[in-house]
C-alpha cells in the first residue's frame, strides 16, 4: 500500500510537467464517503497559507484578501514522490479550467 | 456508535495537532500525524491518524525518529512509539477536538501514563482530590 | 455579580503576587531604587500597562475559547513552529523557578540564620506537597490571602513620605546621570521581570481550571486591572522604599541581605522579618505558578490529561512534570548557585524569548474564527504590537548589556 504522510506533504512546492511552480500545498480538503474519508482537492498558495492560522497578515493590517487560493482536484496531483508533488496538467490548463 | 462528521473537512485545519479524546472525553493526546493511502484511479483516502513521540520526532528530522525508536526499544515501555488510529475509530470531529470510539486506558496512547501511575505515583502517598465539582 | 465571579479576583491577585511581584521584581526594584532612586519608575509604569492588557487578553481568550494559551498555540501553529520556542521557554522557566526557590530559601535563611542551600530540599518538598495535595481554588485562595502581607512595602513607602514630585517625575523616561550600562540592564531586568510568559500561560490555564466561560469576559477586565495593579503598587512601593532607605547610604544591593534592610527603618522591630516573610510568600506564589505553568505548557503541547483538580492518578504525566521541575530547580540552589545572580540572569534572558511569545499571541487574539466578536480591537492590538516592539528591543539590547552591566 502506497502511503503519504500529510504533515510531510504540507508546505511542499507543486510543479507542473514543464517545471513551472504552481505554489505550495497548504490545505487538503476531504469528505466522508461511506466508511472512508477521501480527498477532494488540494489548495495551493503562499499568502493563502496564512489561512491555516485563521487570519492573514494582510487582514491584520486591514487589507482585504484579493487572491483566491489555487485548487487542484485530487486526480490532477501525482503524489508518488511526496517530496515532489507533480501537477498532471500544465499550469495554464489548470487555471483555464477554473475559468 | 453513530458518527458525527462534518460534510467537508480540511485535513490540516480540522485534524492535525488537534486534541484527541476518548468516549469519556478523557484527553489522550494530539493528532501528531495523518497517513493517506494512494490508490489507482480513486481519490486518496485517510488511512489512519498517528499519535506518539516517534511521530513528533519525525517532524524534527527523520533521523531523530530512528533515535527515539532505538531509545524506546532499550527502555521497553511500550511496543511501538506510535499509536495508529484507523479512520474507522474516529467518531466525532468538532472544532479543535477529535473524539475516538475507544477507551483511552485500552490504547497504547496511555502506555506512559499508566506506567508512571503504577510505578511512580503508586509509591507516593496522596490524599484523594477527585474532581472538584 | 455572583460570589463565584467575585472570587475570580483571587486568581488575579495570586497571578500578580507570584507573577508580577516575585523575586525578580524584588531584586530589580531594590536595585533600581537603591542606585537610581525614582528614575526607573517609568519602566515599572510601562511594564504595568503592557501586562494589564496582556493579562486581560489571556483571560478573555481562555473565557471565550475555553482553552489555555499553550493549548491553542500547538493547535493553531503546529508542532514544528512551536518546538523551538517551547524548548527555550521551558529552559527559562526552569531557571526562573530556581531563582524563586532561591528566594524562598533566602527568606528562611533571614528568619533562621541557617544557610540558604540547606533549605533547598525542604522548600522543594513543601512547594511540591502544596501542589500535590491542593485543588486549584485552594492554591488560589491561600496564596492570594497570604500575599496581602506584601502590602507592608506600601505601608513603609507611605510612612517615609517620599518627595512626590520626584516620584511622579520618575514616571517619565529620563537618561541616567551615571552608569548608563547598569541603568539599561536594570531597566531590561525590570521589564523582563514584569512581562513574564509564565504569567500569561498560568493565568489562561487558571481561567480554564476555574471553568470560566464567555460571561467572565467583563469581570476578567476588572481582575486584570486590580490584580496586576496590586502587584504594580507593591513594586512601586519597593522602589520608593529602596530609594529612601538604601540610596542615601550608598547601598547598591549586591546581595539580598542588603535589600532586607529596606523595611527596618519604618518597622524597627519587625522590619527584617516582614521583608523575609513578604519575600518568602511572593516567591512561593511564583514557584507555584512557574511549576504549574511548566506542567500546563507541556501537558497542553502534547495533549496529556491535566488539571490541579484531578487526582494525580488521573494525570500522572502532568503531576510528574511539576514534580521533576521543582526537584531539578531546587538542585540548583542546593549546589550553591547564588540566588541573586540566578535571578538577574533569568530576568535578562526572559527578555530574549519575549518576541516569540508576543507574536503568536498577537495572531491568536485576532483570530475571528476562535474569538468571534471578542477578537482584539485596535487598542488591544496597538498594545500587543507595542509589546512586540518592546520585546524585540529588550531582546536585542539585553545581550550586550548582560556583559556590560551585569
Amino acid at each position: 500500500m502506497k502511503t503519504v504522510h500529510l504533515e510531510l506533504l504540507l508546505g511542499r512546492v507543486v510543479r507542473d510537467p514543464e517545471g513551472k511552480k504552481a505554489g505550495r500545498i497548504f490545505a487538503v480538503r476531504a469528505e466522508p464517503d461511506g466508511e472512508d474519508c477521501v480527498v477532494t482537492e488540494y489548495l495551493l498558495g503562499t499568502a493563502a497559507m496564512m489561512s491555516r492560522l485563521g487570519i492573514s497578515a494582510k487582514r491584520l493590517l486591514g487589507w482585504p484578501i484579493r487572491r483566491k487560493p489555487l485548487s487542484i482536484p485530487w486526480d490532477l496531483l501525482d503524489l508518488r514522490d511526496p517530496k515532489k508533488p507533480r501537477l498532471l496538467c500544465s499550469l495554464a490548463e489548470l487555471k483555464g479550467k477554473k475559468g | 456508535m453513530k458518527k458525527k462528521l462534518p460534510d467537508e473537512l480540511e485535513l490540516a485545519r480540522d485534524l492535525l495537532d488537534k486534541q484527541v479524546v476518548d468516549r469519556d472525553e478523557t484527553k489522550m493526546g494530539r493528532v501528531d500525524g495523518l497517513v493517506l493511502e494512494l490508490r489507482e484511479g480513486k481519490p486518496p483516502r485517510v488511512d489512519h491518524l498517528e499519535m506518539g513521540s516517534a511521530v513528533l520526532a519525525r517532524c524534527i528530522h527523520p533521523r531523530v525518529e530512528s533515535w527515539v525508536d532505538a531509545l524506546r526499544r532499550r527502555i521497553g515501555v511500550q511496543k511501538t512509539g506510535r499509536y495508529r488510529v484507523p479512520w474507522a475509530a474516529v467518531q466525532e470531529i468538532v472544532p479543535y477536538q477529535v473524539k475516538l470510539d475507544v477507551k483511552a486506558a485500552e490504547t497504547p496512547a496511555f502506555a506512559w501514563e499508566h506506567w508512571l501511575r503504577d510505578h511512580v505515583i503508586a509509591h507516593i502517598p496522596r490524599g484523594l482530590k477527585g474532581k472538584a465539582n | 455579580m455572583s460570589m463565584k465571579k467575585a472570587a475570580t479576583l483571587a486568581l488575579g491577585i495570586l497571578t500578580s503576587v507570584g507573577g508580577f511581584f516575585d523575586v525578580g521584581a524584588i531584586a530589580t526594584s531594590a536595585q533600581a531604587g537603591a542606585i537610581f532612586r525614582y528614575q526607573l519608575l517609568w519602566a515599572l509604569a510601562l511594564g504595568t500597562i503592557l501586562v494589564v492588557f496582556l493579562v486581560e487578553m489571556s483571560g478573555r481568550f481562555a473565557a471565550v475559547t475555553r482553552q489555555a494559551l499553550p493549548d491553542a498555540i500547538r493547535q493553531q501553529f503546529g508542532f514544528t513552529s512551536w518546538l523551538v520556542p517551547f524548548v527555550v521557554l521551558t529552559l527559562i522557566h526552569f531557571l526562573t523557578l530556581g531563582a524563586e526557590i532561591g528566594g524562598i530559601c533566602f527568606a528562611l535563611h533571614l528568619l533562621t540564620g541557617l544557610p540558604v542551600s540547606l533549605w533547598a530540599l525542604p522548600v522543594a518538598a513543601l512547594v511540591w506537597l502544596f501542589l500535590w495535595r491542593s485543588t486549584f481554588s485552594a492554591i488560589e485562595n491561600s496564596t492570594s490571602l497570604l500575599g496581602l502581607i506584601t502590602l507592608a512595602f506600601v505601608v513603609a513607602a507611605w510612612r517615609y513620605h517620599p518627595p512626590m514630585g520626584q516620584v511622579l517625575a520618575g514616571m517619565l523616561p529620563t537618561l541616567p546621570h551615571h552608569e548608563p550600562a547598569r541603568y539599561g540592564y536594570i531597566a531590561v531586568g525590570l521589564l523582563g521581570a514584569i512581562i513574564s510568559p509564565y504569567l500569561f500561560y498560568f493565568y489562561s490555564s487558571g481561567a480554564v481550571e476555574d471553568e470560566w466561560d464567555e460571561s467572565y469576559v467583563a469581570v476578567n477586565r476588572g481582575v486584570a486591572v486590580i490584580g496586576m495593579g496590586f502587584g504594580s503598587i507593591i513594586s512601586v512601593a519597593a522602589i520608593v522604599v529602596a530609594a529612601m532607605v538604601l540610596a542615601p547610604r550608598g547601598i547598591q544591593v549586591d546581595d539580598y541581605h542588603q535589600a532586607a534592610l529596606m523595611l527596618t527603618q519604618v518597622f524597627p522591630f519587625w522590619g527584617f522579618a516582614l521583608f523575609a516573610v513578604s519575600m518568602g510568600i511572593a516567591c512561593v506564589g511564583a514557584a507555584v505558578e512557574l511549576s504549574l505553568a511548566m506542567a500546563y505548557t507541556s501537558a497542553q503541547t502534547f495533549g496529556w490529561n491535566w488539571g490541579e483538580n484531578l487526582d494525580p492518578r488521573e494525570d500522572a504525566r502532568f503531576c510528574l512534570t511539576y514534580t521533576g521541575a521543582i526537584l531539578a530547580a531546587a538542585l540548583l540552589i542546593l549546589f550553591g548557585v547564588d540566588p541573586l545572580k540566578l535571578t538577574l540572569f533569568s530576568m535578562a534572558i526572559n527578555a530574549l524569548v519575549l518576541p516569540f511569545v508576543a507574536l503568536p499571541f498577537l495572531l491568536l487574539m485576532n483570530d475571528r474564527k476562535l474569538l468571534g466578536k471578542h477578537a482584539n480591537g485596535w487598542i488591544s492590538n496597538a498594545i500587543t504590537i507595542l509589546t512586540l516592539v518592546v520585546a524585540i528591543v529588550l531582546a536585542v539590547v539585553s545581550i550586550p548589556l548582560m556583559f556590560l552591566g551585569g
